[in-house]
């Protein structure tokens, strides 16, 4: 198997947990990598939108650095403004909602308002919702990249900004007021969790090569399910590397971060 | 106001609910819908030459105390030609009202840092203030965490279909987010009953700011504004406020735009000030124009970033002395903005297509 990294990871699971004849509204950075390496692989008819008024693109200048980049604009299918494309949400055209957060908690939870001290004097203030509370509120499913680290997968998150499964009854989110189906799949370098039917908590689906179930809740602080089959996470090929490389973020502004 | 918190919100995360801010009663953050109508009604309609400069237009039009509502989204489309002359003419207790800012924000908040007396920031009602690929906003981390600035948030939804409800002349808009999360706690939507379904549906104020700034891509003399790329929420922020200043990266003929008047995203009945300003949006990126400048940007956000880790603001007054109290115009500014740069920018647009004439 070629070396990667934990952002090359994040990118071709994030790639590989779409599926093609959908719509995905994308957050800025991996998500719209693994959308592009889910377009050049498996899924060519699936389409992306993006919040600043964008429908289906051609990113053919290049990966947009921004949702709002105008780059993402380039030959697309329809091109309104925040409105429209949310619109499209509420109205059930978009399949996935693919956002990122600080904090998330075993009902998918996401916080990406504040942390420490109080709403109104915060420690810590992040940029806030965006577009993800919207998001995660009614594109049909969910889907979220965290980095797997205890603080982050925490029994309480600070603020609710992107709603989950609440506090996990059937009918929170029928009581919400929102359409989308709520969370799907939780993303990180290590793990990849879905969401079990019944109870609308998060279970462990796949592990990476060599880990195991108990190192992934070592990183956790709420108790994970594990799914009965767990299986090992798939690894990208040679080719998987090069489309994320050299075609999907050539800059290297995403993939080549460096973990914190 | 008793907000009917319907989702079991309150259990599921570690917010303290503050009962007092529920309560309390509701209050528009700008005009209300009524005087937002009384302006539009007592204004002469007729089509009549709107360009000015920019230092006219702010002298007129913005006050201390007044919602300012910022167009474009994040880097893209941004008011900073506006923004600047703003912070020349100074203003204090401002509301400011965006769905997604970076530098316009930043720049008032910066200006508010250095001199509190000519320039300051009361609260933003908002759903999300950063650079993105960039990096947090450091100037909203230092006003929020010394508790200097009020905060309502929405989503970015929320926040343009706000607008939105403005510019239809209707008070509040039913939305399908907010509820469920902590937003609806916080801010100054409210959870109902639908009157038809008697499902719960999450209605949010209309927001019409007393002062719009916005920069299109095209426009004739009279406001009749054309926007190439993505809208964002430019129509329905203009449409929404009291009074607008529209910049605009060029003038086109009204010949032009009565040929093709569907190209009309906002008309020019909702604009009071007009002004040609090319680039008025750098260092953001203008569709069909430039793209955004991200040396610069990340400049700037530096320099606010060293006064949040350091409370030095000698860099960030440097700043500001050269770009914008040391000009008198825009165009002062952008003298200072290297050719090459403008070239390199207008390069990496790529020539995105969009129609003049």
């Amino acid at each position: 198997m070629p070396e990667y990294t934990p952002f090359e990871m994040i990118a071709f699971t994030g790639s590989r947990v779409l599926e093609d004849e959908k719509i995905v509204f994308v957050g800025t950075g991996l998500p719209i990598i693994a959308s592009m390496h889910a377009q050049l692989t498996h899924a060519p008819n699936l389409s992306m939108i993006f919040e600043s008024g964008p429908l289906s693109p051609i990113l053919e200048m290049g990966m947009p650095l921004s949702v709002g980049d105008t780059r993402a604009c380039r030959k697309a299918c329809y091109l309104k403004g925040l409105s429209a494309v949310f619109e499209l949400t509420q109205r059930g055209y978009s399949d996935y909602a693919f956002i990122g957060g600080a904090q998330i908690d075993m009902y998918g939870n996401v916080c990406s308002t504040f942390e420490g001290g109080t709403y109104n004097t915060p420690q810590t203030r992040f940029p806030g919702s965006g577009g993800a509370g919207a998001m995660a509120a009614n594109c049909e499913k969910s889907i979220i990249i965290m980095a797997l680290e205890k603080r982050r997968f925490t029994e309480k998150v600070e603020f609710l900004t992107s709603i989950g499964f609440g506090d996990g009854s059937a009918d929170y989110r029928e009581k919400a007021g929102v359409m989308g189906a709520g969370p799907y799949r939780v993303i990180t370098n290590q793990a990849l969790f879905g969401f079990d039917a019944k109870t609308r908590r998060m279970v462990l689906l796949e592990v990476l090569p060599g880990k195991t179930a108990q190192d992934i809740q070592d990183l956790v602080s709420f108790e994970l399910l594990v799914a009965k089959d767990l299986k090992e996470m798939a690894e990208p090929t040679a080719e998987d590397l090069r489309l994320l490389r050299e075609v999907c973020d050539p800059e290297g502004y995403f993939l080549n971060r460096k973990v914190k | 106001m008793k907000k009917a918190v319907s989702s079991k919100i309150k259990k599921v995360s570690s917010l303290k609910y503050d009962q007092q801010l529920a309560e309390s009663p509701f209050e528009w953050w700008g005009p209300s819908p009524d005087e937002a109508r009384r302006v539009m009604s007592a204004k002469s309609k007729g089509m009549h030459d709107k360009r000015t400069n920019l230092k006219d237009a702010v002298a007129k039009y913005v006050k201390d105390g007044i919602n300012i509502g910022i167009g474009g989204f994040v880097n893209t489309r941004v008011p900073v030609a506006a923004v600047h002359e703003v912070i020349r003419h100074g203003a204090r207790d401002l509301t400011l009202s965006f769905q997604s800012n970076s530098i316009c924000a930043e720049l008032l908040a910066g200006a508010m840092v250095l001199d509190p007396d000519r320039v300051s920031i009361k609260r933003v009602e908002l759903a999300w203030w950063g650079y993105e690929v960039i990096g947090i906003a450091p100037l909203l981390r230092h006003l929020t965490s010394k508790g200097m600035i009020q905060l309502d948030d929405y989503t970015n939804y929320g926040m343009s279909a706000r607008f939105k409800a403005a510019a239809m002349g209707i008070p509040f808009v039913p939305t399908r987010d907010h509820g469920g999360s902590d937003m609806e706690l916080v801010n100054r939507g409210k959870m109902v009953s639908c009157p038809f379904s008697g499902k719960n549906v999450y209605l949010v104020p209309a927001c019409h700011p007393d002062v719009a700034l916005v920069h299109v891509t095209a426009a004739d003399m009279y406001g009749n504004c054309r926007i190439f790329g993505a809208h964002c929420t430019c129509p329905e922020i203009t449409m929404a406020a009291a009074h607008s200043i529209v910049t605009t990266e060029q003038i086109i003929s009204n010949e032009n735009i009565r040929t093709y008047p569907n190209l009309t995203e906002i008309p020019y009945a909702a604009v009071d000030a007009l002004i040609e300003q090319p680039y008025g949006a750098y260092p953001g990126s203008s569709y069909g124009f430039h793209w955004f400048d991200m040396d610069h940007i990340k400049m700037f956000r530096c320099l606010c970033d060293e006064f949040r880790k350091t409370g030095k603001k000698d860099g960030l007054k440097k700043y500001y002395d050269e770009y914008i109290f040391g000009c008198e115009t825009y165009d002062d500014f952008l003298e200072k903005i290297s050719f090459k740069t403008l070239r390199k920018l207008r390069d990496l647009d790529g020539g995105q297509p969009i129609i003049l004439s």
